[in-house]
């Protein structure tokens, strides 16, 4: 039994009936974005041959893993009807911590402890500003982001110090075969989230939450506790995404997170997940991942102009999306 | 008693005009309004540590208004920077087409207006100072074409699209390019001045199998994210570079990876000319409607051998040209010392 089946197991009283809202029609919404991304690898096939080099692969491997554990996280923030903006300032906050720390020899497990630390704070923070205080998520998680730029600005007064230890590089740069460290940890992680939401009773917490926060706590499901959790592990994977993203560009970019946040909510939106909550998994948002950045490398293997480049990604990412809400409205009839 | 009224008031009144003589030749203290970019990046934070020392040296009063990298956050201090009625502003303006107005306003209350590093859309303003990448592009993609033989694939990695700077590095590019049809331009996208994004687009363009005989990159961050990316993916020999800005650690992946780079200044120690010429304007010295930084000798183009601009000592985000201008504690103040 997964969670497709929670409603129907809690002993609800008044709840809203989710209408149309059938196992088969989740398994189509979520294998609909797996296909899309394996009728775009088979049209690679054939339009690019160059994506299937193994230097290609290993490249998007390389950046799959970081995006996708971005991605998880969010997905896991807007299954219980959240979202969180400050997923790219706690990967920039990452990479300061990890530098920081690197030029006052600190030990790099300290400084990696350090990050996940700081990961779960400011997951912490925003999951009870949103679940206590009542403060949207939007601006909770923006006025979050502030605070930790800001935090990082006075501290480095702009000018970030140290060096990316050597040591940590080889978890985004070397692998088994092609495949790199980052990506083994990325999959492993997505591995037991897809089992967590599946099958533990945790899982069907989210998705409770996530649908109907009245009904779950109707059926003592502490909407707090889920809801914190959720923005916690956010948090966390978000520092681990920093620190992998780290080991790769192996540089001290202060904006390293840049477009994370924007880009980990369009793949799991891509994948499937609702903003209103309750709704995708963990398959579906590493699939809209794989959409996402297949899509990026071959506009930037197609050496187009930088223009047309971006209007070629906004369009294929409109009407994907366009595509995946028609037949969701037409299996929800 | 009438004389002693008249030597009285005669005494006063040669007072009063003394006085007045006195404290009208008296030597003011200059007052700069200086709103930067603010508390952003490294290029800010030398940007300002120039110009507070600059300000220092002069004897001039700076008031610093904090621009915070973002220009509607300093839209609001170049108003509270022109309500205090300074002898002169240095802008560093964020916004093109928002500053201007307040630039205007500036001028029109009598306000000396320096802009520095970037322009308004209004030629209402009494200098500006920045260096111009339209012309100072043209040699450095001269010099990569000769070092590409005029011909082969060169891998562009473009900055900001619709920003004035990256317009203008383009310009310079683009005009070069066009004279060289055997040379064909791969875009590999825009890095929007992230080193993250630039080495991921370069990484993708190497992976692909395409070989390339040279790189541009728009912005010190594109130069980067293209070496470390060939750094990583050890290909070798690293083609040849063109682009900007000139920073410490450009420079040290080029040097250690024997790269042949050139590299345009884009030198937050302009800041010191922008204040020179502030405190010229407000001694009634003529000053050029105009300059450009590029031209000027200390901010030209860096073409190698480029061991004589690395500083090891400091760290990767110095700018070439701020040692010249602020001291080994200054620079460790601001965390730019190893």
């Amino acid at each position: 039994m997964n969670d497709d089946g929670l409603l129907e197991e809690l002993p609800v009283t008044g709840a809203q009936p989710l209408r149309g809202w059938h196992p088969h029609h989740r398994l189509g919404l979520y294998a609909l974005p797996v296909l899309a991304a394996l009728v775009v690898a088979s049209l690679l096939a054939v339009l690019e041959p160059n994506f299937y080099r193994t230097a290609n692969l290993h490249v998007l491997m390389q950046q799959f893993a970081v995006l996708g554990l971005v991605t998880l996280g969010q997905l896991l923030v807007l299954l219980v009807g959240g979202i969180d903006l400050s997923v790219g300032a706690v990967m920039n906050a990452s990479l300061i911590v990890i530098a920081l720390m690197n030029q006052h020899h600190d030990h790099l497990a300290a400084s990696l402890a350090a990050c996940i630390a700081l990961g779960v704070a400011v997951g912490l923070t925003n999951g009870l500003l949103v679940s206590l205080r009542d403060v949207p998520p939007f601006a909770a998680t923006l006025g979050m982001t502030a605070c930790v730029e800001g935090a990082i600005l006075v501290y480095t007064k702009g000018v970030p110090a140290g060096n990316i230890p050597s040591s940590l590089r080889p978890v985004a740069l070397s692998g088994v075969g092609i495949v790199p460290y980052s990506l083994i940890i990325c999959i492993g992680i997505a591995a037991a989230l897809v089992f967590v939401l599946r099958r533990g009773t945790f899982g069907r917490k989210i998705y409770a939450v996530g649908r109907s926060p009245e009904v779950a706590r109707r059926v003592a499901i502490s909407t707090t506790g889920i809801r914190v959790s959720a923005y916690v592990m956010c948090g966390a994977l978000a520092a681990l995404a920093g620190i992998i993203l780290s080991a790769y560009v192996g540089y001290v970019d202060p904006k390293i997170g840049g477009d994370y946040n924007l880009k980990s909510i369009a793949a799991a939106v891509l994948g499937g997940v609702a903003f209103t909550g309750g709704e995708g998994g963990a398959v579906g948002a590493l699939a809209g991942v794989l959409f996402l950045l297949v899509l990026l490398n071959v506009v930037t293997l197609s050496s187009l102009n930088p223009f047309t480049q971006l209007i070629v990604q906004g369009v294929v990412i409109l009407v994907a999306l366009s595509a995946f809400q028609f037949i969701k409205n037409r299996s929800a009839v | 008693m009438l004389m002693l009224a008249g030597a009285v008031v005669g005494t006063a009144i040669a007072m009063l005009v003394a006085v007045g003589v006195s404290s009208g030749a008296r030597t003011k203290t200059p007052v700069v309004a200086f709103v930067s970019q603010g508390t952003s990046n490294s290029w800010a934070a030398q940007l300002d540590a120039v110009a507070r020392k600059t300000a220092k040296r002069l004897g001039v009063k700076l008031l610093y208004f904090n621009g915070q990298g973002d220009a509607t956050k300093q839209l609001p201090e170049i108003q509270r920077a022109i309500a205090q009625r300074p002898d002169a502003m240095v802008l560093v303006p964020l916004g093109q087409a928002a500053d201007t107005g307040p630039v205007e306003r500036a001028m029109a209350m009598g306000i000396k207006v320096i802009l520095c590093d970037s322009k308004v859309n209004s030629n209402n303003y009494t200098s500006l100072v920045n260096p111009n990448p339209a012309t100072a592009t043209v040699p450095l993609a001269e010099w990569l074409a000769k070092k590409m033989h005029y011909k082969g694939n060169l891998l562009y990695i473009g900055g900001l699209p619709g920003n004035g700077t990256t317009i203008l590095y383009d310009q310079g590019f683009k005009k070069v390019l066009k004279k060289y049809p055997n040379i064909h331009v791969v875009n590999g996208g825009n890095a929007n001045y992230s080193i993250s994004t630039a080495k991921q687009l370069t990484a993708t363009a190497i992976a692909s199998g395409k070989t390339f005989d040279g790189t541009w990159g728009v912005g010190g961050e594109a130069v980067t994210g293209i070496l470390q990316a060939y750094v990583d993916s050890n290909v070798r020999p690293i083609p040849p570079n063109a682009g900007a800005a000139a920073t410490n650690g450009s420079l040290r992946l080029a040097i250690e990876n024997n790269v042949q780079a050139a590299m345009l200044q884009f030198p937050p120690a302009d800041s010191k000319v922008c204040i020179e010429t502030a405190v010229k304007a407000i001694n009634g010295q003529k000053v050029p409607k105009s300059i450009n930084i590029s031209a000027l000798p200390a901010y030209g183009n860096l073409y190698p051998p480029l061991k004589r601009y690395y500083k090891p000592q400091y760290s990767d985000d110095l700018y070439v040209g701020t040692d010249a201008v602020l001291n080994h504690s200054e620079l460790a103040a601001i965390h730019l010392v190893k």
